[in-house]
């Protein structure tokens, strides 16, 4: 979670520097949310549980901009000023338009796709909802214990450069390809994680081809780090990662193996360490020479 | 030969001061008392936090650690009278030693706690050296700070032996434990010609290792802003412009404590006027080379006026922080060096007033070097309220900042009080030797 934080948080500034830079401004306006996206309803039941676990995300992703809902204490310097999320404005639209708003932001509303997970994207909605005593939930269909039974596997097919992801659920005896589900592959980098294209839909048997670049760095081996995130309308969301030999061999110490200034203590370079202890060394002598002469001195005066 | 008259008059002069007196303790009741006060600041910001200050993610360093590079910088004054002058055979200088370096030491000492009130968790503090890293200035800072400490008080003491072997012998009414003391301290000093030897060698073998160390006091103080890349501080002649700067404001400190402890214990015959037309020099000099690289660290990005410099550069010459500026740069710098081009203004008072102004600009200073360029990153963090970007101190943290000197004042004046501010021994030398 921390470092989801971290992550978003410099996401967010360098999204609000990229934004000014450009001297973005909008003006309040209708969000569009395509009519399937408006249905959509969580899987996860809005109660007191999820809605106080939804208030710490929120606490940590949502109030710097959005205030405290209903105190109308939210960031006015921004323009569009960010809606106080208790306000009837906000609480007319479906929870699928609220879904739809936090994966894809808008101008400084920043994207939270990939920030927060889906059932904590839905947790903070519920936290939202706990603001409006006539709403009525509706449960969706999705059963997110069946994502268990989801498989996924990645190929490589050299000749036409794609790796194909294929998603599966294993239903008692058959295997039911996923059509339709949402897959998003990353390849892993040092700093997070790499989108490789845009997201595709499976198709009847389950796959997704996507065209997988030539140039990225592997590992020594060439291997690379693929993962893959799937969104079904029924079985959830799906994670799965595997290694393939797919990248360019490269051999180069990371930033931080080396012995470095920015290194931890225990790689710090050679010559700091030695001038530092030859600092220390040459003050223990003096200190060492003044105290036997002062003993000395002592001594003299004894006799 | 001096006479022996001349001589015991010069013991009783000098050690005239070593006694409890009631404006004395009245002084200290009152240096006590405002000590408490801003003691219940700082427990105040202990319990609530770093919140209770004008500090903030734009502004994390402000009046505490300006306050820190200044204590660092008064404090090299004892190197500056005792050794840079005392190995260049400017024996004038030498009533002045002591004051220099009891100045140096309250200084030094009080700099280490001037960091620990900048710190939200000072129980933290181990921490540094636990995990301190190497690479880093605060490492080295902390680690020659300490050393200058530990050698500043030796440079103090070995030359104060014979001294206090003095005070053993002929001050009369004292404590029998404070004669202990005298005696403890004074290492069965008995006047014999091999002592005094290793005296003098020592002292001077401290004069020249004190040297390198204060200079790597305040080299490692200005790399702390150096070696970080910001504008106003990512800057190649920080360290001598430190150091430069340092001497400035530690000259002026001598001056105020030579008028104070010449007025009030009656000096007049050993920190005569020559040393304030001396010192006044002095300070013309330091100041002049600090002007000069005054003149380099502006001149160039003003000059260049890279996008980024120039945000602070304006904010400096013309804008929000202009008028600290100026007035550091012409009450703090260039109107003292004019004045005291004159003989007259060299005389004691006039010296002193230009002296207190040259002191506070020096403080000030240090805030300009400090505070503007903290307000002026590269990535500036958007949208946030004005009160982030400007920093603007609160009474809280003023008070914790003036606490650091009123511990230096109570230190400089219970050690003038228990050991003699003008050297015995080496006077009487000294006047013996003009006479041979
Ligand atoms: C960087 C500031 C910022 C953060 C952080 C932020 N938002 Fe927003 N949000 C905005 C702004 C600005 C708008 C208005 C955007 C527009 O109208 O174009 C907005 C709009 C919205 C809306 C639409 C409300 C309406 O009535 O139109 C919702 C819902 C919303 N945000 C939810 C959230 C949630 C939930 C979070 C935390 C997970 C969050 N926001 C975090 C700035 C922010």
């Amino acid at each position: 979670m921390a470092h989801f934080n971290k992550a978003f948080q410099f996401k967010t500034r360098s999204i609000i520097v990229l934004l000014t830079v450009f001297g973005f401004q909008l003006t309040a306006q209708n969000w569009d949310v395509p009519a399937d996206k408006k249905a959509k309803n969580s899987y996860i039941k809005f109660d007191k549980t999820t809605a106080s676990e939804g208030e710490g995300i929120y606490t940590k992703n949502c109030a710097s901009c959005h205030g405290n809902p209903s105190k109308g204490n939210v960031l006015k310097s921004l323009k569009p000023t960010p809606p106080d999320l208790a306000s009837s404005g906000t609480q007319k639209l479906t929870d699928g338009e609220l879904f739809y708003i936090l994966n894809t932001g808008r101008g400084l509303m920043p994207s939270f796709k990939d920030v927060l997970s889906e059932s904590d994207r839905w947790k903070v909605i519920a936290y939202v909802r706990s603001f409006n005593k006539s709403y009525v939930q509706v449960l969706s269909n999705t059963d997110p214990t069946k994502s268990d039974k989801v498989k996924v596997t990645m190929v490589y097919n050299h000749e036409t450069n794609t790796v194909r992801v294929q998603v599966v659920a294993k239903e008692q005896n058959t295997s039911l390809p996923l059509k339709d589900a949402e897959v998003l592959l990353f390849a892993k980098r040092y700093f997070g994680k790499l989108p490789i294209e845009k997201g595709l839909k499976t198709d009847e048997s389950g796959v997704a081809n996507f065209v997988y670049p030539k140039d990225l760095p592997g590992n020594k081996l060439g291997e690379v780090e693929l993962l893959v995130k799937v969104n079904d309308e029924v079985y959830g969301e799906v994670e799965s990662s595997t290694k393939l030999k797919i990248g360019i061999p490269t051999d180069k110490p990371g930033l931080t193996q080396q012995r470095a200034i920015w290194g931890v203590l225990a790689k710090a370079p050679y010559w700091i360490i030695a001038l530092y202890l030859l600092g220390i060394a040459t003050f223990g002598v003096f200190v060492l020479y003044l105290v036997k002469n002062l003993f000395d001195f002592w001594k003299k005066g004894q006799q | 030969m001096l006479e022996q008259s001349t001589k015991d008059k010069i013991t009783s002069d000098l050690l005239r001061s070593i006694r409890l007196t009631n404006s004395f303790k009245a002084w200290m009741a009152f240096l006590t008392l405002s000590l408490f006060v801003c003691l219940g600041a700082y427990v105040y910001q202990l319990n609530k936090g770093l919140v209770v200050t004008g500090l903030g993610d734009y502004v994390s360093w402000g009046m505490y650690i300006s306050n820190f590079v200044f204590f660092v910088a008064t404090s090299l004054i004892g190197m500056l009278i005792s050794a840079v002058l005392g190995l260049s055979g400017q024996k004038w200088a030498t009533p002045l030693a002591r004051m220099a370096e009891i100045i140096a030491l309250a200084f030094a000492a009080v700099a280490g706690l001037v960091i620990v009130s900048d710190m939200g968790r000072p129980d933290r503090l181990l921490n540094v050296f636990i995990h301190g890293r190497i690479q880093s200035p605060i490492v080295w800072d902390i680690t020659v700070v300490t050393v200058y400490v530990l050698i500043s008080t030796l440079f103090l003491y070995i030359p104060l032996i014979p001294d206090l072997k003095i005070c053993h012998d002929k001050i009369e009414k004292l404590h029998p434990i404070a004669r202990k003391a005298y005696k403890l301290l004074s290492l069965n000093y008995t006047g014999s010609h091999e002592q005094d030897l290793i005296i003098k060698k020592l002292t001077r073998a401290i004069a020249i290792f004190i040297i390198p160390v204060a200079f790597a006091i305040h080299t490692v103080t200005s790399w702390l802003f150096a070696n970080t890349s910001r504008v106003g501080w990512d800057s190649t002649i920080f360290g001598p412009y430190f150091i430069t700067g340092a001497f400035v404001s530690g000259t002026s400190a001598i001056v105020i404590a030579m008028y104070f402890f010449r007025t009030n214990y009656k000096l007049q015959e050993y920190i005569t006027l020559e040393h304030f037309d001396k010192i006044g020099k002095l300070l013309v000099l330091v100041s002049l080379v600090y002007l000069y690289f005054n003149l380099n660290e502006y001149m160039v990005p003003g000059y260049k006026m890279k996008k980024f410099d120039a945000r602070h550069i304006n904010a400096l010459f013309t804008g929000a922080h202009a008028f600290l500026f100026w007035s550091v740069q012409l009450g703090g710098l260039i109107i003292p060096i004019i004045l005291l081009i004159f003989n007259k203004m060299r005389k004691p008072l006039p010296l002193l007033i230009i002296a207190c102004c040259v002191f506070v600009g020096g403080w000030f200073k240090r805030y300009i070097i400090v505070v503007p360029t903290m307000e002026h990153p590269y990535l500036p963090i958007q949208n946030v309220p004005l009160n982030f970007k400007v920093y603007s101190p609160t009474l809280v943290e003023i008070l914790i900042t003036i606490a650091p000197m009123i511990l230096v004042l109570l230190i400089v004046s219970t050690l003038a009080k228990i050991i003699p501010i003008v050297p015995i021994q080496e006077t009487i030398e000294e006047l013996e030797e003009s006479h041979d």
